[in-house]
């Protein structure tokens, strides 16, 4: 038997990975990634959170997280290819003509 | 008092006809042989305009949880989905006048903005964190589509894009607040979890979880910190796309904002329309901070800009920062004065983009030097700028003042004297970067005098949109008890 | 209960500005395209103007006019069908909706229709409410009835005018104030159309803005009203915080109990009275705020008929007599007002003899009638105030509406100097002005001579009154005799002046203006007989119709009226009545012997007494005195000041503030840099930073 903090800390570190990639990397590719990374961090709360209580809605909600983190990142690819026959790169930090 | 699923379908009608017609545009799209078919657009017209028909007809009376705690059904939630159905409906108009928008497919466009739509008819009445989740991303995932269908155009999908990432972000932050509010109450409703919070103290988890929530929130009305998606987005996604997004999520946004903070972080004095905090997160503090931030940025940065697009989307900002006034008092009036905002804002807002609109279909740009002269090359359409703009700052007589008036009254009623000082200020800013349009309009010669031919339909649209704004300015008694009858039932 | 029509009276303000919304859009969307292309510009610049037209003479003119070649564009049509229409739509609504207050209990005659709650405030609850008695039916009656008159007349004066429908938008947007003003059922509604009034004032003295004179006399005329005005505004807030309430019924009811309470002393009314007083005088034109109207004769004629003449310069008398009940209780404020009254009345007069413009005269004779009215309300004869604004109405409308008969006749030319012999040219105008001179010298029958009597025998007889005020009235009878004889004199008889040019192409005017004058010369025979005084066998209708709202008044004068019937017997009053109908004639007789028989004669007395003449005919140098006592002191302290603080304080103040902001923005502008890594982190650290705030406040607490 693990502890329950210790689900929470392993939550914990996957979302402060995921945050870490999504602000310092360049590549859109890895952002939608790390984005996936939060959002399986708060996936693994909410099981963990929901079998520590005894409440199924922990897993339902993680279900739901995923199956919205496959919308988005159905868009966000779907985006990326657009932008990529644009411009032909997947860098972020080269979309600078909105700015200021 | 939980309705089940059944029971519930009858109270359900606003989102079934939203849903069909998503679902006859998705048909339509599939056996039309031309996608540039103005059909979707009077569909997507007479899907809205039912919406709005099955949403105001029925009172919702004391109000009523249904789907099993799920989706609330009270007035507060039928004054946002009229609200939001109304914007959506002047958007559709626009769209359909927009050059941007003209050759490209019509129904996709259209799906993607009743979808939205129906996001924000759930984000202003879920009462469960998990329905509550679904309706955010049910408004921002078409959004980003919105945000990018100029496919082709750097801006446009550059601002998709950015979006993306962001909205992903912000949400992410929310829902591991969620996660954390769910473990420490073992409940995904709103209600119960705001009354076991109320037992127990502050500890850091839930001030963590209180912000990170409001992280989720603030990105959908684009308060500061939280704010920097929109600049972009609203510059480079189409312009009626814009004035959605300006409008309806933000609306949608203040819905969800102050009914998770007023259920879960407070709750009503019976008799006294005055609301106590229950938990002893002290958020109106930091959201009367986030107000004055917000306002101040939005302004402040208004000011540099050239882009008119851009500067209402700063602009946009500033309104959201005046609305959270409303927001920190913890009285009913203050939640009123919002409502009463909104309404106002809606038709002001919307307005002044729909010239936009009409003014870039003739120059193809939104640069403030594409409408020097307007005064004289479309008259009306530079008049009703002029009005919506004056609106926008908060003179008398149009409806911005008298919004303005609801929410400063009560910030001072309420004693929070910094507050009002600093939005007076921020009003005096603003007046700066909202006469520069008026200025180059009357005052200014440009660069081609061609006249702009103002279509009449257009020129109805407008009038429409006028219409309100100097209405309201002079008796906005029935809008006024609308909202005030709205805040009433949303306490249940 | 069901009013009837009288739930319609909303619609008397309304269709006014159903006019300004449907011209406005005509202006905007047809007019102002249209003209610009006829000036050629493509820009609005100078509003496609300095094309001709752009003085009354050419206003008035068919001749000589550079684009009089055009067709009549269909809109214009269009503008000349809606906006007499919805005036005359309103008279007849207003029309209705009295005959159904007349047929109410005199006591009941009193309807509010309350539009909406307006300003709610605190303890300021001010509905925006439209209040019909006996009192505001007369004007309403006198303004839209009126009105609509000089509307239809304006179509033909105005017919060559380029800016067609920009001059109904402002027309019709006059009528809505000037109703606003007198249906309104509070102060600050009241208020409302009293500024509304002033600012279409101002638009229409400036219409023809090109013209240097005209745009400097809609500036005085705003700085004398902005003057009065002042007055209101402090009478007003003086009145809530006494009253605690804007509304007529509640504040005059509130009267009796406030000063048995020793709230309302006379000190405290006569302050408010004065403040609304001098309101008065700004906006009617009383000394010493009268500069403004003679110059306010640049506006086009019909304008100077309505608003100059007719309705909006009456305001002020409305006002007093509203108040009356206040006005009551300052004995102080009403000898003031008496006073002020008959010195305007006189002072007037005589300036109006030396004038040689048409206009000026007219405007010189409305200075001077209004102050009778004022007379009237000095004395407590508000009834007979109302009574004579009324027939002053008719037959000023009437004069003022002839002379501009006569300057379209005459292709612009204002100099009576320059006229003469015009009876045959123009027989109707000069019959029709004719009758109405009769009836402003006061020729017994027609309708000046009642309401002018009732004047000068109230100024005798009344408790505030007193036989010297009725000297200075009825020698400024005389004189207003001897001065409108000259006038028609000079204008219609003896050998022709004009310029030969001119003479050529002198013609009646179209039926559309003399139509109009026709009606308004009934109306000046006729108007007075609905108030035909007890003495010379009437029944004097109009003071028990008026009776109700002057209660107050009426209980008084009824103790005062048996004293008088003690004091003054039938024949005194008959006695006065001879006597000022014969100084009226001596004037007149006067003024034949001046300028039929022996017309050298006035240049003699004119060479006689050189310096007794110059000063009348500059005006006694009231224009240059204020120039030199007021705005000559004002613009230089002014410049002191701005060179010392407004340069150096304001401005720096001000330009520093905006540096700041635009700075401030551009450095707050620089943290979007495009980059959405950073809008992440931004995200972040708004978020870390907000749960430190909240932690350090919840360890500081």
């Amino acid at each position: 038997m693990i502890a329950p903090s210790a689900y929470l800390l392993l939550s914990a570190i996957l979302f402060g990975i995921g945050v870490v990639g999504v602000v310092a990397r360049k590549n859109i590719l890895i952002i939608l990634m790390s984005v996936e990374l939060m959002l399986n961090g708060v996936n693994v709360a909410f099981v963990a959170a929901g079998s520590y209580l005894g409440d199924a809605a922990g897993g339902v909600f993680a279900f739901m997280v995923m199956t919205v983190a496959a919308a988005e990142a159905a868009v966000g690819l779907a985006l990326l290819i657009a932008l990529y026959r644009l411009k032909e790169t997947v860098d972020i930090t080269e979309l600078k003509v909105l700015k200021w | 008092m939980f309705l089940g699923n059944l029971a519930s379908l009858r109270y359900f009608l606003p989102e079934f006809a939203v849903t069909a017609t998503i679902l006859l545009l998705v048909v339509l799209h599939v056996v039309t042989k031309s996608p540039r078919s103005t059909a979707s657009g009077f569909l997507s017209l007479l899907g809205v305009g039912a919406a709005i028909f099955l949403a105001g007809v029925a009172p919702a009376g004391a109000g009523r949880s249904i789907f099993e705690g799920m989706v609330a059904h009270d007035g507060f939630a039928v004054f946002f989905k009229v609200l939001t159905a109304l914007a959506t409906l002047v958007v559709i108009f626009m769209s359909m006048d927009s050059r941007d928008l003209a050759g490209r497919s019509q129904a996709e466009y259209y799906i993607f903005l009743l979808s939205t739509l129906l996001g924000m008819f759930l984000l202003s009445s879920a009462t469960d964190i998990v329905m509550l989740y679904l309706a955010l991303e049910l408004v921002s995932i078409p959004s980003y589509l919105l945000a990018g269908y100029l496919k082709g155009q750097e801006r446009s999908t550059e601002a998709a894009m950015k979006y993306v990432v962001y909205g992903a972000t912000a949400s992410g932050v929310m829902i591991y607040g969620f996660s954390i509010l769910f473990g420490l109450t073992g409940s995904t409703q709103v209600a119960e979890i705001g009354r076991s919070l109320a037992a127990g103290k502050a500890t850091l988890p839930m001030l963590l979880a209180s912000v990170m929530v409001a992280v989720g929130f603030g990105y959908k009305i684009a308060a500061v910190p939280f704010h920097m998606w929109s600049p972009d987005v609203y510059e480079g996604a189409p312009t009626p796309a814009t004035a959605f997004f300006s409008v309806g999520p933000k609306a949608a946004g203040f819905a969800v904002l102050v009914r998770f903070y007023y259920t879960v972080f407070a709750a009503a004095d019976p008799g006294t329309g005055l609301w106590r905090l229950t938990s002893a997160v002290d958020w109106p503090f930091l959201f009367a901070a986030l107000s004055a931030l917000t306002m101040t940025v939005g302004n402040l940065v208004a000011v540099k800009q050239s882009n008119v697009k851009r500067l209402l989307a700063y602009s946009s900002i500033a309104h959201a920062g005046y609305m959270l006034m409303g927001f920190v008092l913890l009285s009913s009036a203050g939640i009123e004065a919002i409502l009463f905002y909104l309404v106002v804002y809606l038709f002001m807002n919307l307005g002044a983009f729909y010239v936009v609109v009409l003014v870039s279909n003739a120059t193809r740009g939104e640069e403030i030097s594409d409408f020097t002269g307007l005064g004289s090359r479309a008259p009306f359409a530079a008049v009703a700028l002029s009005i919506f703009l004056f609106a926008l700052t908060g003179i008398p007589p149009f409806s911005g003042f008298i919004g303005k008036v609801y929410l400063f009254a009560e910030v001072i009623h309420r004693g929070v004297y910094w507050l009002a000082v600093v939005a007076a200020l921020n009003s005096v800013v603003s007046l700066y970067y909202y006469t520069r349009i008026v200025r180059a309009m009357f005052f200014e010669e440009p660069k081609d005098a061609s006249a702009i031919p103002v279509p009449a339909v257009s020129g109805a649209l407008l009038v429409l949109l006028v219409a309100p704004t100097l209405i309201l300015g002079v008796y906005w008694e029935p809008v006024a008890r609308i909202a005030a009858d709205s805040v009433r039932m949303l306490a249940f | 209960m069901v009013n009837g029509i009288l739930d319609y009276l909303w619609l008397v303000p309304a269709l006014p500005l159903l006019g300004v919304v449907l011209n406005g859009a005509i202006a905007l969307l047809v007019e102002r395209p249209f003209l610009l292309k006829e000036a050629g510009l493509p820009l609005a610049g100078g509003h496609g103007a300095g094309h001709g037209s752009h003085d009354d003479a050419h206003g008035a003119s068919s001749h000589g006019s550079a684009h009089g070649h055009h067709e009549t564009p269909a809109y214009r049509k269009l503008v000349a069908f809606i906006a007499p229409g919805v005036v005359g739509a309103a008279f007849v609504v207003a029309l209705l909706c009295v005959l159904s207050l007349a047929s109410r209990p005199a006591d009941g005659r009193t309807f509010v229709q309350i539009l909406f709650p307006w300003i709610q405030a605190g303890s300021l609850l001010v509905p925006a409410a439209l209040q019909l008695d006996p009192l505001s039916s007369v004007m309403a009656l006198v303004v839209t009835g009126v009105g609509f008159l000089i509307h239809v007349y304006s179509v033909g004066y105005m017919s060559h005018e380029r800016a067609f429908a920009r001059y109904f938008v402002f027309l019709n947007l006059f009528m809505f104030a000037m109703l606003i003003l007198v249906l309104a059922n509070n102060y600050l509604l009241m208020f409302v159309g009293w500024e509304g009034v002033g600012l279409c004032s101002y638009l229409l003295i400036g219409f023809w803005y090109e013209k240097q004179s005209a745009s400097d006399a809609g500036k005085k005329a705003f700085v004398a009203n902005r003057i009065g005005d002042f007055g209101v505004l402090l009478a007003m807030f003086l009145v809530f915080w006494t009253f605690g309430s804007l509304t007529y019924t509640e504040v005059f009811a509130k009267v009796p109990l406030l000063r048995e309470s020793g709230v309302l002393t006379t000190g405290l009314a006569t302050v408010i009275t004065l403040l609304l007083f001098l309101g008065a005088t700004g906006k009617s034109a009383q000394i010493p705020l009268y500069v403004w109207l003679p110059d306010a004769m640049e506006g086009p004629t019909p304008v100077s008929a309505l608003i100059h003449a007719a309705t909006m310069v009456t305001a002020g008398v409305y006002m007093v007599a509203r108040s009356s009940a206040l006005f009551l209780l300052a004995p102080d404020t009403m000898m003031v007002v008496a006073v002020i009254g008959a010195v305007t009345a006189i002072f007037s007069a005589t300036i109006g003899i030396c004038q040689t413009d048409i206009k000026r005269v007219l405007a010189y004779s409305t200075v001077s009638q209004l102050g009778y009215m004022f007379l009237a309300c000095g004395v407590g004869a508000f009834t007979a105030a109302i009574f004579h604004l009324m027939t002053h109405a008719f037959f000023k409308a009437l004069l003022f509406l002839g002379s501009g008969s006569v300057i379209h006749a005459l292709s612009g030319e204002q100099d009576m100097q320059k006229m003469g012999g015009l009876k045959k040219y123009v027989p109707v105008t000069f019959a029709t002005m004719f009758v109405a001179t009769l009836a402003i010298a006061g020729i017994p029958g027609l309708s000046g001579f009642f309401s002018k009597d009732e004047i000068l025998w109230q100024a005798f007889s009344s408790s505030h009154g007193s036989p010297f005020l009725w000297g200075i009235a009825a020698l400024a009878a005389g004189i207003t005799a001897f001065y409108m004889f000259r006038l028609v004199f000079l204008t219609f008889f003896g050998k022709s002046r004009m310029d030969p040019e001119v003479e050529k192409h002198a013609h009646e005017s179209p039926w559309t203006m003399t139509v109009p004058l026709m009606i308004l010369a009934v109306l000046s025979v006729a108007g007075g007989w609905i108030g035909i005084p007890a003495v010379l066998g009437g029944s004097n209708l109009f003071e028990h119709w008026l009776a109700p709202v002057f209660h107050p008044v009426a209980a008084a004068g009824a103790a005062h009226g048996a004293e008088a019937a003690v004091h003054h017997p039938a024949a005194l009053e008959i006695g006065l009545m001879a006597l000022s109908v014969a100084i009226a004639l001596c004037g007149i007789g006067l003024a034949y012997f001046l300028y039929r028989v022996r017309t050298g004669k006035p240049a003699e007395i004119a060479k006689q007494w050189p310096t007794l003449y110059d000063v009348v005919y500059h005006k006694y140098y009231i224009d240059e005195f204020y120039e030199w006592a007021v705005i000559r002191r004002i613009v230089t302290i002014s410049i002191g000041l701005w060179e010392m603080f407004d340069a150096l304080f304001i401005d720096g103040i001000v330009n520093g503030a905006a540096d700041l902001v635009r700075a401030a923005g551009d450095r707050v502008r620089r943290l979007q840099g495009g980059v959405v890594g950073g809008y992440a982190f931004s995200l972040l650290a708004g978020a870390v930073l907000l749960v430190g705030y909240i932690l350090y406040r919840s360890v500081v607490q």
